[in-house]
């Protein structure tokens, strides 16, 4: 193979359609991105719910007028119950101090919360989390120093089903988003294969490989994948500089939000670069045998 | 036949490089067959002339003969080897025993004339060694020694025809194809286009020639086919275009 022909070829035929080139390579970056994205959101959700499901199931909270035997006695039971796997107890000032960390970007939300505003609580760690109504069951709301009993599994339903349709939504778009990029790239080959139809009809007639004929398209349309992959990675770089480190900080530190790790950033874009190569190679050579005669 | 071969046994083993039988080929969309249960024999060193009327299956006839299509019906065999079998990925290595010339030359515009020689060698990963030695010899061949940096736009039509054959030939075929080569070009011209096509021919390349010009094939007095509608109605071994013109 003469890797200095293939080059050229490839080479001429990028500049020859540039507008092409460059909605195609666009339309490819940000599908990636979104791809990315989504990817992202992925993990950050089965992180957070590693963090949340397997710490906290159920939160006893109690009353303001609990007193010292009623906190006691409650403390007795969890030890004895055969449903709870571990709890732990939080007072009030460990209340404030946890909501401090994780409000601390809104200082004025803070300054307006006195300090015993939260209540003091049990949480609750069950052996099956679904047997949540059975604790309810043996605290009953409002009686013997118990104000409310919470299913925080079923608040993080809620959440996670929230971060889920944010997923799907990005990755949905994502999809299209990539279509409109594929149809690109066919269009784009099929310009660029009616451009050189003289070379490469007489490429044909002195018997070079079809190999050796579809190469430099496939090339052409790989690397403009490789170059939208490589433009979704920095725009991955920059979500993590520009948004996850900054806007997302305060909540990270805090723990409600898990970190995203550089290794995810670098992981993901390497994984969308790939897919951008592959399904942009993919697609142009499906074309060449769908609707040029090499 | 002055340059055909030896059908004798013994000396040069005889060989037949082109067999059609019974071939018919009928294009979607069309109601009357392009070729209609031709059937013909060419042999290794062969000057043939293939005449007919315009629409008459020339152009159908080569193109059958390349696997630039397959035949209807029938079985086309070129070199021993039936076509019809033939894999899609092995039809380069056909190609690369035959040469095609056609009317309107075919030449890239933005390469000179020794690079269009040398890219169907270099398309076909002929070492580098190779083209720089056998380019500038076949343009010598050609009588296009001092031309080999110009441009096709810078030469006659006659030239660029002649640069057209150097890199039909360039690799040695089995088989030269030539679609109308003087179509377009004036009676002095096609003749030493024709004085070249002979010269290819005496090195044992089989030529095939498609042509409406009665005046070549009068003077040359070589093998002619004619078709008319698709049909082989005269095969003749030292023939003229029309019969009592
Ligand atoms: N690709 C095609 N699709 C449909 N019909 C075709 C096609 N190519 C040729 N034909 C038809 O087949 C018949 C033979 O065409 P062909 O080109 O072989 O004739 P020809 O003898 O080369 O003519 P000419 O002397 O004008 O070049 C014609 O009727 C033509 O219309
Ligand atoms: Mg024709």
């Amino acid at each position: 193979m003469r890797v200095n022909f293939v080059l050229s070829e490839v080479a001429t035929g990028l500049r020859r359609n540039l507008t092409m080139t460059v909605a195609m390579i666009l339309t490819t970056a940000i599908s990636l991105g979104l791809m990315g994205t989504g990817l992202l959101i992925a993990g950050m959700i089965s992180e957070m719910k590693e963090i949340y499901y397997d710490k906290v199931q159920v939160s006893i909270f109690l009353a303001p007028e609990v007193t010292e035997e009623q906190r006691a006695a409650i403390q007795q039971e969890l030890e004895s119950s055969t449903e709870v796997a571990s709890f732990v107890y939080e007072s009030q000032a460990e209340a404030y101090e946890r909501f401090r960390q994780q409000f601390s970007q809104q200082p004025e939300l803070v300054e307006n919360t006195p300090a015993d505003a939260l209540p003091e609580s049990f949480r609750v760690e069950l052996v099956n989390p679904e047997r949540y109504e059975v604790i309810a069951a043996e605290f009953p709301n409002g009686e013997n120093g118990v104000d409310q009993v919470r299913d925080e599994g079923e608040f993080l339903d809620r959440l996670f089903s929230l971060l889920n349709g944010a997923r799907n939504a990005t990755i949905a778009v994502a999809v299209v988003q990539a279509l409109a990029a594929l149809l690109l790239i066919s269009n784009t080959i099929q310009l660029a294969a009616f451009n050189r139809r003289n070379e490469t009809n007489i490429m044909r007639l002195v018997g070079a490989s079809r190999w050796y004929t579809q190469l430099p398209f496939i090339l052409e349309a790989a690397i403009a994948g490789l170059i939208g992959g490589l433009l979704a990675a920095g725009g991955l770089i920059l979500t993590k500089v520009l948004f996850i480190d900054r806007t997302l900080a305060g909540p990270i530190r805090a723990g409600i939000i898990p970190q995203v790790e550089w290794d995810a950033i670098i992981w993901n874009s390497v994984i969308v670069s790939g897919v951008g190569v592959a399904l942009a190679g993919i697609a142009a050579y499906v074309t060449l045998r769908l609707y040029v005669r090499l | 036949m002055a340059n055909g071969p030896d059908r004798g046994p013994g000396l040069v083993p005889w060989r037949l490089v082109i067999e059609m039988q019974h071939v018919t080929k009928l294009y979607p969309a069309s109601g009357r067959p392009a070729l209609d249960d031709v059937s013909t024999e060419i042999d290794k060193g062969e000057f043939v002339f293939l005449i007919g009327s315009s629409g008459s299956g020339k152009s159908t006839f080569l193109r059958l003969l390349l696997k630039e299509d397959d035949p209807t019906s029938g079985t086309v065999t070129v070199n021993g080897k039936p076509l019809g079998t033939m894999s899609k990925w092995q039809v380069p290595k056909l190609r690369r025993t035959m040469g095609c010339v056609f009317q309107d030359f075919r030449l890239l515009r933005n390469r000179t004339v020794a690079q269009n020689v040398a890219f169907a060698l270099e398309v076909i990963n002929k070492p580098h060694r190779t083209i720089k030695r056998v380019v500038p010899e076949v343009l010598e061949m050609v009588g296009l020694e001092g031309k080999a940096n110009r441009l096709p736009g810078e030469l006659s039509g006659g030239e660029q025809q002649r640069v057209a054959i150097a890199r039909a030939f360039v690799n040695r075929p089995l088989v030269l194809l030539a679609d109308e080569p003087t179509g377009n070009l004036d009676p002095e011209t096609s003749e030493g286009i024709m004085l070249l096509l002979e010269r290819i021919n005496r090195t044992g390349t089989t030529v095939i020639m498609a042509t409406h010009d009665y005046h070549i094939v009068d003077s040359m007095r070589r093998r002619v086919i004619e078709l008319n509608g698709g049909v082989l109605t005269r095969d003749q071994s030292r023939g003229v275009y029309g019969v009592g013109r």
